[in-house]
């Protein structure tokens, strides 16, 4: 079985390991990382619950392959924010109760945070089209877009503070 | 999944001497998210990838000296979508990407590999056999171009021989004042892939019709033209009864398929309103 070895980020550290050429990412991140956060369901690019950042892109991880990543940076939802510090994203999230059973909760907090790298300020249409790829069995989407708006609010207004010194 | 072996060429004579090999068993690896979900359901077990990632000179997107807009096969959908020159070229195909498929498919998706898939329910290719388009594609035999109408054979059967890439689509300009529209229909849900697909476009010239370009997908086994709908609108004065009237004959003679996304005779009732709506929008200037 053809397998190798491949070195790259893994959020934010310098990783290696030896995959098998037709490992897909999530099983690489979940078995070789015991990275749990990124989940695979529909196993179609559908979902969004195996939602990974390669290279600053979202990307289903379900539907990539793992040697692809050799040289890349990958990260899951355990690298955003700090040591004791959660992102943005996430403490909306909580705030806003956006989530019930929390298993589509990793793969919505990323491509949110993706899109507000994206787009600061997106407004509900703009959100709900990015999110339109993520789907919430416990349908809290009120409760998501919500959280979202009010995480770009917020990045927005702590922007504001530091800017004004 | 089967087991496979990836290789990563870094030149394209490289990857097309790999692909000669045994075209059965070696199939060529774009951004791989139409492979994955064949081998995933092991419709489709290779045994080597050939990943076309790391090939220079396949993203080259921009204008050549004629104003063809030429795309590299692996340019990423995404890539498509937030250019500013395929929008100032033609907006229907910057539209339209924002609503095929999700943005994660799109980070990854390929030109190439979309226009290699010969999947009818897919949205560029109508709307690019309307415009004209051709690939470049590249084999044992040479560089050849071939126009999208004579690309797609059959339900995901195109005329691309085995071992040979498409390394380039080559979309002529549009003549001034053309415009355009996309519409498509979904069945299973809001996001779903196309049931039916339609693109439109037209340029006013003295208030009459001036080269009418239909072409319709997804409810077809191909993406086709529909030519005696635009010998219809050829030359006439665009009206609603005009539109309705082109929408009828779209659908009267389309030979459409029954499948999980609604029987022929739906398919072609969706058509019929799709074309008019269309032709609508085009006229709307939107
Ligand atoms: C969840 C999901 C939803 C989707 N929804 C839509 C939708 O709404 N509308 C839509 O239009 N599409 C949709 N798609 C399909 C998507 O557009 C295709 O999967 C994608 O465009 C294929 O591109 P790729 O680069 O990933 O192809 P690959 O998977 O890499 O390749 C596809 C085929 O082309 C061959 N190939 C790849 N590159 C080349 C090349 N350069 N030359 C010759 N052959 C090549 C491969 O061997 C394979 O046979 C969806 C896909 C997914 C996963
Ligand atoms: S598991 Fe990958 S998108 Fe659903
Ligand atoms: S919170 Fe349960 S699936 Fe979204």
């Amino acid at each position: 079985m053809a397998e190798r070895r491949i070195a790259f980020r893994l959020n934010g550290r310098e990783v290696s390991c030896t995959v098998r050429d037709h490992e897909t990412l999530a099983a690489m991140l979940r078995d070789r990382f015991q990275l749990y956060s990124v989940r695979e369901s529909c196993a179609q690019g559908l979902c969004g619950c195996c939602t990974v950042i390669v290279d600053g892109l979202a990307v289903s991880g379900c539907l990539y392959l793992a040697p692809l990543v050799d040289g890349k940076s990958v990260e899951t939802v355990e690298g955003l924010g700090e040591e004791g510090r959660l992102d943005p994203v996430q403490t909306a999230f909580i705030e806003h109760g956006a989530f019930q059973c929390g298993f589509c909760t990793p793969g919505m907090v990323l491509m949110s945070h993706q899109l507000l790298q994206e787009n600061p300020q997106p407004d509900q249409e703009a959100i709900a089209h990015y999110l339109s790829g993520n789907l919430c069995r416990c349908a809290t989407y009120p409760e998501i877009v919500e959280a979202v708006r009010a995480a770009a609010q917020g990045s927005h207004v702590a922007k504001e503070e530091k800017s004004h010194g | 999944m089967n087991a496979f072996e990836l290789v990563r060429p870094t030149r394209l004579e490289e990857a097309l001497e790999v692909l000669s090999e045994d075209p059965e068993t070696v199939r060529p690896f774009g951004g791989g998210t139409a492979l994955m979900l064949l081998m995933r359901s092991r419709l489709l077990q290779p045994r080597r990838l050939v990943s076309l990632d790391r090939v220079s000179g396949l993203d080259r997107l921009d204008l050549d000296g004629e104003g063809n807009l030429r795309v590299g096969s692996m340019v990423r959908l995404r890539d498509l979508e937030l250019s500013a020159t395929v929008e100032r070229f033609c907006p229907a195909i910057s539209r339209a990407l924002l609503t095929l498929s999700n943005v994660r498919v799109r980070n990854v998706a390929t030109v190439g590999g979309h226009l290699a898939h010969g999947d009818p329910h897919m949205d560029l290719p109508p709307i690019l056999l309307a415009l004209g388009a051709s690939v470049v594609a590249q084999g044992p035999a040479g560089p050849r171009q071939i126009p999208l109408d004579q690309l797609y054979l059959g339900y995901y059967a195109t005329s691309l021989q085995p071992g040979e890439l498409i390394t380039e689509l080559v979309i002529p300009p549009l003549p001034e004042g053309t415009r355009g529209s996309y519409l498509k229909a979904t069945a299973l849900s809001a996001d779903d892939w196309p049931m039916a697909g339609v693109a439109a476009f037209f340029r006013l010239e003295q208030g009459r019709i001036v080269e009418p370009r239909i072409a319709v997908s997804a409810a077809t086994t191909t993406p086709v033209r529909l030519p005696a709908v635009e010998a219809a609108l050829a030359g006439e004065a665009p009206s609603e009864a005009l539109f309705s009237e082109a929408g009828r004959l779209a659908g009267r003679d389309l030979h459409c398929l029954s499948d999980l996304r609604g029987s022929a005779a739906y398919k072609r009732e969706v058509v019929r309103v799709y074309v008019r709506r269309a032709l609508q929008q085009v006229w709307a200037g939107r």
